[in-house]
């Protein structure tokens, strides 16, 4: 029965594989360089193996940053727990705060998009996150500060850092491609030769990196991270690798199923760029999104990305050609989705202290 | 492989485009004998029955060049722009033939004031077809060239411009003329219908155009 507690953070996998689908492909699909049914296969591919093989890094951070603000017990509680014999207990506990977790950041999502305000799944289940930790750590302790305050600098500083650093490498691409590629292509059958094959690396590299990047969201809540050195279950799932697969499997269930219509309209509302650029912008993104996971040791917004990209790919035409209007929006989802999420995981946690406390 | 199926289109565009080609050449015959003072109904007949021919040919190459286009490695977009310019240009060859069989059919002469203007429409359409026949061939073997500079395709249009006056003038002095509403009517008619093959050439050529500026870096 445990085990159904699980279903949150799946229906989270599935729910960020319908949207993040549309990061990878939704140019391509929606420009018909690439035909849905190839595209939603080499998303669940290469979802499921970048969770399988880098998966397991993002993990471990994720499980880090939810032992420090309390949302999974630490080595200490489960030895504790092992002395008490109250695992059992703590295992039931450490999968309910997953699962409310997961409702938070979910809920979150769902109310924000009805509102018609642009949302990041990824930010919200950070965010919420942190807000339980807000209301459970202490942080007149100079240790938990030492220890939360810069995770949350850290999360903070990717609003900025993911966005911009996306945008610096999208330029570069986009900057070099034009000089180098377009004006050397001679024929207009070797320039669509170009367009095809990049979209589909493109969206290979992106899928993969959404695979690294987010199966950690979906699944690490329920990762007991002490297992190791304690050889007793104090959550659903021991293994790392398993665990971001799960996930994975998740994310390209998404994909599979529910993912055409954000496909189709996140790749109409970006198709005022080249052909050229849209490929090399989700490059850009896939390629920040995989060195941040390992540089700043958190999973990032892959939508924060993509846009900063977009944003740096329309630099290479001038200042002009970006439109910052937009970005008004966009800021709107960066701060509000974790916060919303982090508020509501505050409240929650604050009503429900007489369990967990 | 994909490049020699890409090859395969391209050659079937210019076979298209050729075909087109010797119905606008022919129907710049017909045109001429039909301006010149002693047009012989039945050398317009020939020329006309010559350019039923030559359109019937342009039309099979027109369905065999977008039947290669399915083994062809072009994106679904390119594909799209490759089959309108097709058959925009198969339009030029339609009107040609349009015009020859309504002048045979309704044995009509152009009034002789027209047939200079008439010479110099033909002229300019001829330079127009000339220019747009230079700017596909440059799309298909110096794509990037054509990307970066085609202000070819401008010359098109300024060409356009020019036949438009020209037909503005004629069409002025149609419905100025001393003769019946009817008979207006019929000849402003005529001079539209030879007026509109340089709009469809200047239509291929924005087809063109749009083709480059959304791949433009």
């Amino acid at each position: 029965m445990i085990y159904l507690l699980l279903f949150a953070g799946l229906f989270m996998g599935w729910s960020l594989g319908t949207n993040d689908a549309a990061n990878a492909f939704g140019t391509a699909v929606a420009t018909r360089v690439v035909k849905y049914r190839t595209a939603v296969i080499i998303i669940a591919i290469f979802v499921l193996a970048g969770a399988f093989i880098g998966g397991a890094g993002n993990i471990d951070k994720v499980a880090e940053l939810s032992t420090s603000n309390m949302v999974l017990a630490s080595t200490e509680e489960v030895f504790g727990a092992i002395e008490n014999g109250t695992v059992d207990t703590l295992r039931l506990k450490s999968a309910i705060k997953a699962a409310i977790i997961f409702a938070c950041a979910g809920l979150t999502v769902f109310v924000m998009s009805y509102l018609k305000f642009p949302v990041s799944a990824n930010q919200s289940i950070t965010g919420a996150i942190i807000g339980w930790g807000l209301c459970y750590a202490d942080y007149t302790d100079p240790a938990v500060l030492s220890v939360n305050l810069p995770q949350i600098g850290k999360f903070a500083s990717t609003w900025v850092i993911n966005p911009v650093g996306a945008g610096i490498i999208s330029f570069i691409l986009v900057f070099f491609a034009n000089k180098f590629i377009t004006n050397h292509l001679t024929s207009l059958g070797s320039y669509d030769r170009i367009i095809k094959i990049g979209y589909l690396v493109a969206g290979a590299f992106a899928s993969y990196s959404i695979g690294t990047n987010s199966s950690a969201n979906v699944t690490a809540l329920y990762y007991d991270a002490a297992y190791a050195e304690t050889g007793v279950a104090a959550n659903l799932l021991t293994d790392a690798r398993i665990t971001a697969t799960i996930g994975g499997i998740a994310i390209a269930i998404g994909v599979l199923t529910f993912s055409k219509r954000v496909m189709m309209t996140v790749g109409s509302s970006i198709a005022d760029i080249t052909q050229m650029d849209g490929f090399l912008v989700i490059i850009a993104m896939a390629l920040t999104v995989v060195i941040m996971g390992k540089w700043m040791g958190i999973p990032v917004s892959t939508s924060q990305a993509v846009v900063g990209a977009v944003m740096g790919a329309g630099l290479t035409k001038g200042i002009k050609a970006v439109r910052f209007g937009v970005m008004k929006n966009i800021a709107i989802a960066w701060v509000s989705s974790p916060t919303v999420a982090g508020v509501l995981a505050y409240a929650i946690a604050f009503l429900t202290r007489g369990y967990f406390g | 492989m994909f490049s020699n199926k890409n090859q395969k289109v391209h050659e079937l565009i210019m076979e298209q485009f050729a075909n087109v080609k010797s119905v606008l050449f022919t129907f710049e015959d017909f045109l001429r004998v039909a301006c010149s003072e002693e047009s012989d109904m039945d050398v317009l007949r020939e020329l006309s029955n010559k350019i039923f021919e030559q359109e019937a040919e342009a039309d099979r190459s027109l369905r065999r060049m977008i039947d290669s286009l399915g083994n062809a490695a072009y994106l679904p977009s390119t594909r799209e722009e490759l089959i309108s310019i097709g058959t925009k240009c198969d339009r030029i060859a339609n009107k040609c033939e349009t015009v020859c069989r309504m002048v045979v059919l309704q044995q009509f002469r152009f009034p002789s004031e027209y047939h200079a203007d008439l010479q110099e429409i033909l002229t300019i359409t001829h330079k127009q077809f000339k220019t747009l026949e230079n700017s596909i061939s440059a799309v298909f073997s110096r794509f990037n060239e054509m990307l970066k500079d085609h202000s070819i395709l401008h010359d098109i249009r300024v060409l356009e411009s020019a036949v438009d006056a020209i037909e503005h003038k004629l069409l002025e002095d149609t419905y100025n003329r001393d003769m019946g509403l009817a008979e207006k009517q019929q000849l402003a008619k005529f001079v539209s219908l030879v007026c509109d093959i340089s709009d469809i050439i200047e239509d291929v050529s924005d087809t063109i155009l749009i083709m480059l500026v959304t791949r433009k870096a």
